[in-house]
């Protein structure tokens, strides 16, 4: 049986624990049996900041690595850069199936973008291809078109571009570029109803308020998206004024914001102003050029193919199922026979999560997760599993999700030049220490 | 000689084995340590006056300053860039290959029109290059 003062405080330095405990001979001899055995050694230093870049290799934290930031409307969040204005959510604010407003990321392609909005004067215009352009204020988006609401992940297209191997100049996010929200708005069908799409249109072109610097016709000075019109998920979007139940912060989009369930982020323009019908492809540069990916089983290719000039690219479009773990996020050890719940979100722009999975085997095995309340096809699914590691050591989780189109989550990276669609199998390391 | 001895055992010794038992109770390997750092404070803003009416307005974003790595071209780089882009941009990344950083400059000029000079595009490539490349990035 060891010694019970095997391991006392030794806040104060020896000498002054000897002179506090007692200059009397028992007193000495008290402090010599607590003293005993030797305390660890080695001593917690002042808390370190995190590199300000990482690479060549990949990122191995789950964020992005920028310094925490405060910005209006919003709680403390990540910098990636400040113009234009691009911040990342912590990955402690994914615990719950929907992100707080505050707490939601934020990804602006220009500089120039809203500080103020006067509804008075705007107004979102149905302008191109149309027999009848309309020009609506927020008033009447609220008033005189029935609301529609639908829970929503918004994922930034290049979400966990740092874990790509090469890796790629751009943003360089963790994984907490996505949330998920309420949106309540007005069906995107409803507003193409007033003014009345003539035949022969072919897309959607969608444009907001913010504006760059660069020279008018170029993709710096404006930033465009298109949808298809004969595309599916036309039927889903929603023209948004209402996030969470809340207005929409500034830096999300406010007054409206499109909506496109099931697609990557790039499309759901933030202060949406402008709806053209186009009756031609849109051929701007983030069409044409940017956000495109290969037109491969999960848009993946490789340095040489690309060199090579033989891939074919298309739009991005639906974002593939992801699982993440949330918590315990490994900054803190688990004493070993401890049950411990391991709490995270899943979602699929394919539709609805079926299933989340965990490993505790290096994926030789898998047991299902509890999963949490169903939001429908586009939401963050919360998981749930309660793991129970019975020897101490170095323990690796993973987490895998599926959706109900068949979609697993693969254990391969994904490789393409614009850093999209990654979707990996995550894992999390966990020090399981004994615990007696 | 019983009495002093039992006065002994009151006065000195209960209290020492007292005070050893709360401790060896107490079981925390490090407590109480505080370093003198900066680190984790961030500034509040404060909340902005909101006017009535139509107009809904936020504070300014911020702008916060970044250190390029000293050496010729980087006030070039700091022009340039800035016009559109903070120069965070160059910092955020990972070391990336010589080529890399050509490709990126090219790309400001002729896919978004950057109004560049040759010979400012050549001191800026060549300044990239020779601080935040693999072999160089600190």
């Amino acid at each position: 049986m060891e010694t019970p003062f095997h391991k006392i405080s030794q806040r104060m330095p020896r000498r002054d624990w000897l002179r506090a405990v007692g200059a009397t001979a028992g007193g000495v001899a008290w402090a010599n049996v607590l003293l005993s055995d030797p305390v660890s050694s080695q001593e917690p230093s002042a808390a370190k900041p995190l590199p300000n870049f990482t690479g060549p290799s990949p990122n191995p934290y789950w964020n992005s690595v920028g310094s925490v930031v405060s910005e209006p409307q919003k709680a403390a969040l990540l910098l990636l850069t400040d113009r234009p204005v691009q911040l990342e959510t912590p990955r402690g604010n994914f615990l719950s199936a929907f992100t707080p407003n505050q707490a939601f990321y934020v990804r602006w392609h220009l500089d120039r973008i809203p500080n103020a909005v006067d509804l008075k004067t705007w107004r979102l215009r149905i302008e191109g291809n149309v027999s009848a352009p309309a020009s609506l204020s927020l008033s009447q988006l609220m008033n005189n078109f029935p609301a529609q609401t639908i829970a929503a992940v918004n994922q930034c297209s290049g979400n966990s571009r740092s874990r790509f191997q090469p890796r790629l100049p751009g943003a360089q996010w963790g994984n907490g570029a996505m949330g998920n929200a309420l949106w309540t708005g007005v069906r995107l069908r409803d507003l193409l109803s007033v003014a009345r799409v003539k035949t022969g249109s072919l897309q959607l072109q969608f444009q907001g308020l913010e504006l760059g610097e660069g020279p008018d016709g170029y993709g710096s000075r404006q930033y465009q998206k298109s949808l298809n019109l004969d595309d599916s998920v036309i039927d889903d979007c929603l023209v948004a004024y209402s996030m969470n139940g809340e207005p929409l912060p500034m830096l999300n989009g406010f007054p409206v914001r499109l909506v496109v369930p099931g697609y990557f982020a790039t499309y759901w323009m933030k202060c949406l102003a402008f709806i053209r019908v186009l009756d031609k492809p849109d051929e701007n540069f983030w069409m044409k050029t940017a956000y495109r990916i290969p037109d491969t089983p999960r848009g993946t290719t490789t340095p040489q193919e690309l060199t090579a000039g033989s891939v074919k690219t298309i739009p991005i479009n639906r974002m593939p199922v992801r699982s993440f773990l949330v918590s315990p996020d490994g900054s803190g050890k688990i004493p070993a026979g401890l049950p411990v719940q391991l709490k995270g979100v899943a979602f699929s722009g394919h539709g609805h999560i079926e299933r989340v999975e965990v490993s505790s085997d290096n994926l030789k095995t898998w047991q299902a997760a509890q999963l949490g309340e169903d939001f429908g096809p586009y939401s963050f699914r919360t998981w749930q599993f309660s793991w129970k590691a019975t020897s101490p050591g170095r323990h690796t989780i993973a987490v895998r999700a599926s959706d109900e189109k068949g979609h697993v989550q693969p254990d391969e990276s994904v490789w393409n030049p614009g850093g999209y669609l990654w979707n990996r199998i995550e894992r999390q390391e966990f020090v399981v220490g004994t615990a007696e | 000689m019983k009495s002093t001895r039992l006065r002994f055992t009151i006065s000195v010794l209960v209290p020492l084995a007292c005070a050893a038992m709360l401790a060896a109770r107490m079981e925390v390997l490090r407590a109480g340590l505080y370093a003198p750092d900066g680190l984790g404070q961030i500034t509040q803003s404060a909340p902005t006056a909101l006017e009535d009416g139509s107009t809904y307005a936020v504070a300014a974003y911020s702008a916060f300053s970044i250190q390029l790595a000293d050496g010729p071209g980087r006030g070039e780089t700091q022009i340039s860039c800035n016009t559109c882009h903070t120069v965070r941009y160059i910092t955020m990344q990972p070391p990336l290959p010589a080529a890399t950083w050509d490709a990126e400059v090219q790309k400001m000029i002729k896919t978004y029109g950057a109004q560049i000079s040759d010979a400012d595009a050549q001191k800026i490539i060549q300044y990239l290059q020779t601080h935040y490349a693999p072999e160089t990035r600190k």
